[in-house]
């Protein structure tokens, strides 16, 4: 189980990432964490010409206040959220988030910003950072753009990531202190991943975003249950369920019969927990 | 039971096995470095069945790629037991001309590093044409199916009838009839340290030197030096640290008879290291029971009788020395457990299908057997709202020796004290207390026990029941004393991490008056130690124990009949202890009667040879087994949402006689019941409808973590054998046993208002939900569970 | 074929490697260090932990050429580290182990389990210890080792 050969390159700034990135057309991969694509290259499931290595790159690492958030830089690790030795603005969600990622020494190297870029339909950030409303910063070949979490995930391991584009920064906005959020997680092991996965922010003069991720579920928006929650936030516990079931028809429409009890439940945890004084 | 000296038998010594280990200085087969050394790599079937037409070198690596036919001629080994009714089958170092499984290996290829032999491997173009894939056990069965072996009658490699009693007149008179079907699904052993083997030829002594990571190096020297066509002397096959087998290093797997013919014919040193999807899709595979039965109880819940059928999917081959064929037979037999059942019929089938091939894994027939014998006594329970304690109570074996219908001769226990014993330490009352008050969190909780004997420790005849062609009915062991009083004890046993250079330090220091710090133990090298069997069938400690402690006992007789004679008293006046020969006016120290039989000849008395050097065999006098048995308790929570289960609590009461060392004793209990536990909720290799694996890494292989498993507490009772040395009993396997049925009866338990019935391993949430729903279904036609 | 130059329990290791070692590999096969074993090559099993300028990693998802310039250390690397050896003499005491093949991993979770938590209960080390797997233990020795180490250290701070 080794990879198959490949280059590697190690640039000293993003500018000549993105070049080497551009100019293999797909052939070249970024690589940082590596705690995803490792396996998948060890496995030969997945190849490479050429690893670029984005790991050390001062672009991806900055962590700033802005006046309305707090901007990650991409290489931001796991363990630098779960330790919380950075400003969190989520009021503890992604702290939470962070420390159910895997496994620590996973967690020492592997970033939110791979994360996001592989868009494994299992994985934690992408909804946390879809509930939180966050913002990514994608730098190219043309310039940079700012898409959201929704913007940026087309579907299982799909992105709108064109090669030569980097993400480098996540910026999350800063919660409201009146709002609430809600994280519920069904894994079949401790450290794997989610077969279901629901985070729910709700309150605090914000519109409610309540997102359901897993295993064959790429991470999506629940927007009936949403509104549900913005037009009557204390609403039942069965239009909560009703509302669920169907949104879960529309963004899971391949999902079991058991796939869907699972979310339901799940996402009804989270919101349950959201709504809590 | 005799002791003779200082009493190391029972205490807790820390192991020797330690050091090494926590300095990261251990040697497991991928450290042993030797130059020149290159990597292997296979090329493997990417499909179930198929004809194999043809293998094409990739251009410029022609030298670097073998196939069965680049390995030389190599004699075809005999797998299977001495019976007519078995069918047997050529499982070949390397594919020939089909392929039965995906994953089977079709040829090996060289490089000077493992990533490099897979590029090769990559290269290699294989000419498959494919045939319908044989999956289900029961389907394989059904004439029309294609068969695997185009020279047996059908797809099985045998079957049985098993008929005692009568089970026509207690079909007939049972007021309680209960029927199921079981399943415990594939997986394979799963040792942390994979399959591993490096072979070179020493030109120094002649010999193909194999390092293996094996649980019996003496036999696979016999099947290595037999299909290579060498002198046995050859060969020399060394087990260095072995991580872990638990059963699945006790076969010879092709790969490594190919590693060794390559090695043999390039001389040259190779070595395979297997990886861990090589391990999920093509190490010996395990479990894989299905049945159909009935059992039979009288109005007071006594059971009468188990009734059905045992189908045991073996996969594609059988693999040497014995292939499959206990498997069936040893489930079928288990099956009335420790109870006093009169009857039971079984008609089994070990069956052939295009999966890996199956090898023991901790507990073989038992947990399969457990399952479904445990399982059936709590649905007879339910039928009678009888508390399932209450139950086995009145069912189990009491007086001693006890022969079950099954032909187990239960040698001695007190079975309800493990019951009673497990019942407490979990708190029976508290828990259902608990129960009528319903949790806060809308979980439901369940708790279910389950009972097994173990059979261990048995010998020739029980083996020569069994018709196989290799009889492990005893075990060698050599005790050696050097000039100074320390001793070397080799042993034909392997210890493959159970902590054996301990325990077995322990019998040497009993038996010779000496701390165990003064005996070093050696095992697997047929170069060091005397020949023995390997470790598996939780014998180890009666068979290999008790040769240690027949072979250093016969060495502490020399040592007095010297002291004495340095005493001036009489040899049986004498005793050893403290490093001393004791005689009633003084003493003499070991190490200088060590001296004088080993550099002081003219110190000996007349008629004593000199060298301190003895080899004893050992078989118990009862060759039908030692009889450990466990009762163990979960306590679990259910999601009725998403049907996730979680183990709040999990004891075991058992019983393995006299045990050398409670703390590893402890440790084999722990680490059988996470193995369990892994087989109830979590392990499972699924196959599609082409025979393709579907759980190839741990992503969809899920191994238990610290999180799955819970603090396994334990409570001890201890019945001496009294057949063996000191009266142990094996108990390697026990812990395995018994978790799948505990845990499906304490989801039972859960959901007992509507009798929703588990009855297929791994308990994954999606079967929870299943057989949820199904009870529900059930509930609302009215139709009887 | 890359050069690399890393730290290596203290020594400068500098080799001439293919792009796609991984550090497992070069610890194993260029420096020799066989205590750093491979039980799943795809990061799930925890028995290469080493670490990395202090991090625990698993060596089979890091490559070597990713690691220039920085110190990795191996379990060969903490022989006679006062708290390593207090976790070792914790871990012989409770039966931590039985095969020892998880076990360099095992010890290097351990002590950062310990230098995050202090004296952490068996909750803790349990959440901790999720991402080592054992097959021989059932964790029940080594959680308590890993208890009483940190009992320890804690009384000794």
């Amino acid at each position: 189980m080794k990879p198959a050969p490949f280059d590697y390159v190690r640039p000293s700034h993003l500018g000549e990432a993105t070049e080497i990135l551009v100019k293999g057309q797909g052939s070249a991969i970024p690589i940082s964490g590596g705690q995803s694509l490792m396996p998948m290259l060890s496995l030969r499931v997945a190849s490479a010409e050429t690893l670029v290595d984005i790991s050390r790159l001062f672009e991806l690492k900055t962590v700033e206040e802005t006046s309305t958030g707090i901007s990650y830089g991409a290489a931001t690790t796991h363990a630098a959220i779960e330790d919380g030795k950075l400003p969190d603005p989520s009021r503890g969600l992604m702290h939470k988030v962070a420390s159910g990622i895997s496994y620590r020494a996973v967690r020492n190297f592997g970033t939110m910003g791979g994360s996001l870029a592989l868009a494994d339909p299992a994985a934690d950030w992408p909804a946390c950072l879809m509930a939180l409303g966050a913002l990514v910063t994608i730098v190219g070949p043309d310039g940079n753009r700012t898409v959201t979490v929704p913007e940026l995930i087309e579907g299982p391991y799909t992105t709108i990531l064109a090669p030569g584009e980097v993400i480098t920064s996540i910026e999350v906005p800063r919660l409201p202190a009146e709002a609430r959020w809600g994280y519920s997680k069904f894994a079949r092991k401790s450290g794997a991943f989610a077969n279901s996965l629901s985070v729910a922010v709700i309150g605090g003069g914000n519109k409610a975003r309540v997102v359901i991720a897993g295993s064959s579920t790429s991470s999506s928006l629940l927007t009936d249950t949403a509104s549900l929650l913005d037009r009557t936030p204390d609403a039942t516990e069965d239009d909560l369920k009703t509302a669920i079931r169907d949104d879960l028809t529309k963004v899971d429409p391949n999902g079991d019969d058991y796939q869907h009890r699972s979310h339901a439940a799940i996402v009804l945890r989270a919101v349950q927990q959201a709504r809590l004084p | 039971m005799e002791t003779t000296g200082d009493s190391w038998i029972g205490a807790r010594v820390l192991r020797k096995e330690d050091e090494r280990h926590l300095l990261g200085a251990g040697q497991f087969v991928g450290d042993v470095r030797m130059p020149g050394l290159r990597d292997i790599a296979f090329v493997r079937s990417p499909m179930a069945h198929a004809k194999l037409k043809g293998v094409t070198k990739p251009e410029g690596h022609e030298a670097s790629v073998f196939t069965y036919e680049d390995l030389g001629p190599m004699k075809v080994l005999r797998t299977s037991p001495d019976m007519p009714t078995f069918h047997s089958a050529h499982y070949p170092a390397l594919a020939t001309d089909r392929v039965r499984f995906a994953g089977q290996p079709i040829a090996m290829c060289l490089a000077s590093n493992r990533a490099r032999a897979e590029d090769i491997a990559d290269l290699v173009q294989v000419d498959l044409e494919e045939l319908p894939a044989v999956v289900d056990v029961v389907d394989a069965m059904k004439p029309g199916t294609i068969k695997l072996h185009e020279d047996w009658p059908d797809n099985a490699y045998i079957h049985n009838t098993i008929d005692a009693g009568d089970m026509e007149a207690v079909a007939k008179i049972a007021a309680i009839k209960v029927k199921r079907r079981f399943k415990m699904n594939r997986q394979p052993s799963v040792s942390l340290e994979c399959h591993a083997v490096l072979a070179y030829w020493d030109f120094r002594t002649g010999q193909l030197v194999v390092y293996f990571s094996t649980q019996g190096p003496h036999v696979m020297r016999i099947g290595i030096a037999e299909a290579l066509g060498l002198q046995e002397y050859q060969v020399r096959v060394i087990a260095p640290d072995v991580g872990g087998g638990f059963g699945g290093k006790n076969r010879l797997m092709p790969e490594e008879l190919a590693v060794a013919a390559l090695a043999y014919k390039l001389k040259t040193p190779v070595r395979w290291l297997e990886d861990r999807r090589e391990h999920l899709i093509a190490s010996p595979h395990a479990r894989d029971h299905y049945y159909e039965l009935t059992a039979y109880a009288d109005k007071d819940g006594m059971l009468l009788g188990v009734d059905g059928d045992v189908y045991v999917d073996a996969g594609a081959y059988p693999m040497w020395p014995t292939a499959a064929f206990m498997e069936t037979s040893m489930s079928a037999r288990n099956l009335p457990g420790p109870y006093q059942a009169r009857n039971l019929r079984a008609r089994t089938f070990t069956v052939a299908t295009n999966k890996a091939p199956m090898g023991p894994y901790r507990g073989v027939g038992r947990p399969g057997a457990c399952f479904a014998i445990e399982r059936l006594m709590d649905e007879i329970a339910h039928e009678l709202g009888i508390e399932p304690v209450e139950l086995r109570r009145r069912n189990l074996v009491s007086s001693f020796p006890y022969e079950t219908i099954g032909g187990m001769k239960l040698d001695t226990g007190d079975y309800h004290a493990s019951l009673n014993a497990a019942a407490d330490l979990i708190d029976l009352p508290a828990i259902r207390a608990r129960q009528a008050k319903g949790e806060l969190d809308g979980r439901r909780i369940g708790l279910g026990f389950a009972m097994y004997t173990e059979q261990s420790g048995h010998g020739t005849g029980e083996w020569v029941k069994r018709r196989g062609r290799i009889i492990p009915g005893y075990e060698t062991a050599t005790t050696r004393m050097g000039a100074d009083g320390t001793v070397e004890l080799l042993v034909g046993i392997q210890s493959h991490g159970q902590g054996m250079e301990t325990t077995f330090a322990q019998i040497a220091a009993h038996e010779l008056g000496l701390d165990p710090s003064k005996i070093n133990v050696r095992h697997g090298d047929t170069s060091i130690s005397p020949f023995g069997f390997g470790t598996f069938g939780s014998r180890s400690i009666v068979m290999g124990g008790g040769a240690a402690a027949r072979s250093s006992r016969t060495l502490g007789e020399k040592l007095k009949k010297i002291g004495a004679h340095l005493l001036q008293c009489a040899a049986e006046e004498t005793h050893l202890k403290d490093g001393q020969v004791h005689g009633p006016n003084g003493s003499v120290s070991i190490a200088e009667v060590a001296r004088a039989a080993n550099v002081r000849p003219d110190l000996l008395p007349q008629g004593i040879d000199p060298v301190l050097d003895v080899t004893m065999t050992y078989e118990p006098k009862e060759s039908a087994g030692v009889f450990s048995y466990s009762t163990h308790g979960a306590l679990i929570a259910v999601d009725p949402d998403t049907g996730a289960v979680e183990l709040l609590d999990y004891v075991v009461a058992e019983d393995c006689g006299t045990m050398i060392n409670p703390l590893v004793c402890d440790g084999q209990v722990q680490g059988g019941v996470a193995q369990g536990i892994g087989t109830a909720l979590y392990e499972e290799i699924p196959f599609d409808d082409q025979g393709q694996p579907l759980a190839t890494t741990f992503a969809d292989y899920l191994m238990p973590g610290s999180m799955e498993i819970p603090n396994i507490r334990l409570a001890h009772i201890v019945t001496p054998a009294l057949a063996t040395e000191y009266g142990v009993k094996g108990m390697g396997e026990g812990g395995a046993i018994a978790p799948p049925a505990a845990i499906a009866n304490a989801l039972t338990d859960a959901f007992k208002d509507i009798r929703a019935s588990f009855d297929e391993t791994p308990l994954t949430p999606r079967r929870v939900i299943r057989a949820l729903d199904a009870a529900k279904a059930r509930v609302q036609t009215g139709e009887k569970p | 074929m890359i050069t690399v130059t890393l730290t290596v329990n203290g020594q400068e290791e500098t080799h001439s490697i293919e792009a796609r070692e991984t550090l497992a590999d070069f610890l194993r096969e260029r420096c020799n260090l066989t205590g750093t074993h491979l039980g799943c090559e795809h990061g799930a099993c925890g028995a290469c932990t080493v670490t990395i300028n202090g991090l625990p990693a698993r060596s089979c998802l890091t490559l070597a050429v990713m690691c220039e310039d920085r110190a990795v250390q191996t379990v060969e690397g903490t022989r006679g580290d006062p708290e390593m050896d207090l976790i070792r003499k914790h871990f012989h005491e409770a039966h931590g182990l039985q095969c020892g093949y998880c076990t360099p991993g095992m010890l290097l979770a351990a002590r950062d389990i310990l230098r995050r938590h202090k004296a952490p209960g068996e909750a803790t080390i349990r959440k901790e210890l999720s991402g080592h797997l054992c097959r021989c233990t059932g964790y029940v020795g080594i959680v308590e080792a890993i208890r009483r180490a940190g009992a320890e250290l804690s009384d000794k701070s």
